[in-house]
């Protein structure tokens, strides 16, 4: 008999927070909070500041007073920090199934069809116990026949505490209970704007969603929420993918510490992050096919003029190259740049990326299997080689030098895990 | 050309006229000479091989033996000798060579559970912790008493002893000016992880 197929998510708790608790017990049980990469917004609170009301990515500002009432601990994010502890938690789940995805820093699929069918529950509580002792990083469980219900299962494990943080949803009359008491937003790929949708037709709950009819789905929605339904149903969908896609869409946005107001200022900004953008294009051995360059003024303040704009291009023949795209991207922001306006945020986005080994011939002067001639991509090699091992030392220098729009963050905690001379220091006394 | 730059005598040798000098095919300037009509062939296919030693773009004559630049002057293509070259006795050793020796392999049982850490103190000098010296935590390792552990004591990570005295878990130090900890409940301590190793520079 082939055994069921079981499915299992394995999510951190508030990671960031847990991360920067690890080397601090001082801070158990205390409200902190991380924010995002400019300092600007929360992007991850501990259950201490949830209980306070505090929002996911409202602006640090907004909350000063409550910040200041409850002591609040604010982290700048340690994205060195969080990735090294990331990476301990996926290597320590790779012993509990044949088989993992990756989904994101924080969660992780497992393949646990035929492991632990005696006792799944057992099973999940291993996992949950050997990751939160081993890496310092606790974690909750779910499990379940398809991916989308593991996620919901991982959603009541967190939810309710009596769960001990391990939920099998294998039994239909268990999902059917869940369904029936989760709201249908908080289901895996149903947004906001989806949720709202299905709200007017009188779709609340999680179980509405999964006994919606089929002829309704069809005609009313798409095939990713007929397949969301199914797999509420108890047929899986969604494979496990295994190997991490390379990533489509590269976007590298920051708001700045001071607003901006001239060209050149908003031009090294963008110059820096098409720098970083490309990087990372060459890090997945990718080209792009077009850049996209946004700005805005803030948006947080009523009083203020505002403006927003974004601009793309598609470009001649696909490229890796740190200075085309920088070109490209002082193009695009020639085009859209308002003086007058005192900008907040800017962010450049590559698009139409594929794999350079893909073999298209993109240019006629261009040998077929290759992107750029062979001295752009010596060049641009030597340049990351040379920034792995120092850090942001050769840059274009359009991208100016300690421009005042930089970001110094203000509460970053030490790379414990990674640098010799910020290791924790532990008290003989 | 513009009237004031015309030359104002007519006659004899024009300003710029002819051919530059050097700008032979040769690279250098040349000259008319006779020679014997039987030795026009051979003396020809010498001009043409000294031609062909000339670098056009720069002009200058290439020693004979010098590989000519290629337009893409990264594929240039040298002859690679894909052949070994027995150079002298093959070491007798060389079916006996199995690694080089790694620390991380010494020190690191689990990977993803071990941290290192910094000392600070003297509390644990018998157990030869000195203070600054690096430890290896492994927080795969269950705390038994006889261990010695980090544990966060009082907000702070500190290192001492697990041990049982008297039936009771104490966290002691190894250095008498520092006195035990008795455990009230077990439950309440926080072990961070078990020392497996002390790095001590001399």
């Amino acid at each position: 008999m082939t055994s069921q197929q079981r499915f299992a998510l394995v999510d951190c708790n508030n990671f960031y927070v847990s991360c920067e608790r690890l080397f601090r017990p001082d801070l158990l049980n205390k409200p902190i909070v991380v924010l995002s990469n400019n300092d600007g917004c929360v992007v991850a609170r501990s259950a201490e500041v949830k209980a306070l009301g505090v929002k996911m990515a409202v602006p640090v500002h907004q909350i000063k007073e409550l910040i200041e009432q409850h002591d609040i601990h604010l982290f700048s994010s340690n994205y060195t920090l969080y990735a090294d502890l990331s990476s301990r938690v996926m290597s320590l789940l790779t012993e509990f199934a044949p088989r993992q995805e990756i989904y994101s820093i924080d969660e992780s699929f497992l393949d646990l069809t035929g492991v632990c069918d005696q006792n799944p529950l057992a099973y999940g509580e291993r996992i949950r116990w050997t990751i939160g002792h081993h890496s310092g990083i606790p974690v909750c469980v779910g499990m379940a026949p398809t991916k989308t219900l593991a996620k919901l299962a991982n959603y009541a494990a967190k939810r309710w505490r009596q769960t001990g943080g391990v939920v099998d949803l294998a039994c239909p009359d268990r999902r059917e209970r869940l369904m029936k008491r989760v709201p249908v937003k908080k289901i895996w790929g149903i947004g906001s704007r989806l949720s709202a949708k299905l709200n007017q037709l009188g779709v609340i709950t999680a179980w509405d969603l999964a006994c919606l009819p089929q002829e309704i789905l069809r005609a009313q929605f798409s095939v990713v929420v007929a397949r969301t339904v199914m797999e509420l149903n108890g047929t899986s969908c969604l494979p496990l993918e295994e190997a991490s896609a390379a990533k489509q869409q590269i976007i590298c946005s920051r708001s700045f510490k001071q607003r901006l107001t001239t060209f050149d200022e908003l031009a090294q900004a963008l110059t820096q992050y098409a720098s970083r953008a490309s990087e990372k294009l060459r890090g997945q051995n990718s080209v792009a096919g077009s850049v996209t360059v946004s700005i805005r003024t803030g948006i947080f303040n009523p009083d203020e003029v505002q403006y927003n704009q974004a601009i793309s291009l598609t470009l001649p023949s696909a490229t890796q190259d740190t200075r085309v795209i920088i070109k490209a991207v002082k193009r695009l922001l020639r085009k859209i740049y308002k003086p007058g306006y005192r900008y907040q945020h800017a962010g450049i986005a590559l698009g139409k990326i594929r794999q350079v080994n893909e073999g298209l011939q993109s240019d006629l002067f261009i040998m077929p299997g290759q992107v750029e001639s062979s001295t752009q991509q010596t060049l641009m090699k030597s340049i990351d080689e040379i920034n792995r091992r120092f850090p942001n030392k050769v840059s274009v220098s359009s991208s100016g030098i300690k421009p005042k729009w930089s970001y110094q963050p203000e509460n970053l905690s030490k790379r414990y895990t990674t640098h010799w001379g910020e290791l924790v220091q532990v008290t003989c006394l | 050309m513009s009237d004031n730059q015309q030359p104002k005598s007519r006659g004899g040798a024009r300003l710029g006229a002819g051919r530059k000098k050097g700008s032979s095919a040769y690279g250098e300037p040349t000259k008319a000479i006779r020679v014997p009509e039987s030795m026009v062939p051979e003396l020809l296919s010498v001009l043409e091989q000294r031609k062909q030693q000339v670098d056009l773009q720069t002009n200058r004559v290439l020693p004979s033996s010098f590989i000519h630049p290629t337009l893409d002057p990264l594929r240039v293509s040298i002859p690679l000798f894909n052949c070994r070259v027995a150079a002298g006795f093959p070491s007798p050793a060389d079916d006996y060579i199995e690694q080089t020796l790694d620390l991380n392999q010494l020190l690191i049982q689990k990977p993803a559970a071990t941290f290192f850490v910094r000392a600070e103190g003297d509390s644990m000098i018998g157990a030869g912790i000195h203070s600054n010296d690096i430890l290896v935590v492994d927080r795969s390792i269950e705390a038994v008493p006889g261990k010695v552990v980090i544990c966060a004591l009082n907000d702070e990570l500190t290192v001492k002893r697990l041990a049982r005295k008297q039936g009771q878990l104490v966290l002691m130090a190894e250095n008498s000016d520092y006195p035990d900890i008795p455990i009230q409940d077990e439950v309440e301590l926080v072990i961070w992880g078990v020392v497996t190793n002390v790095i001590h520079a001399l």
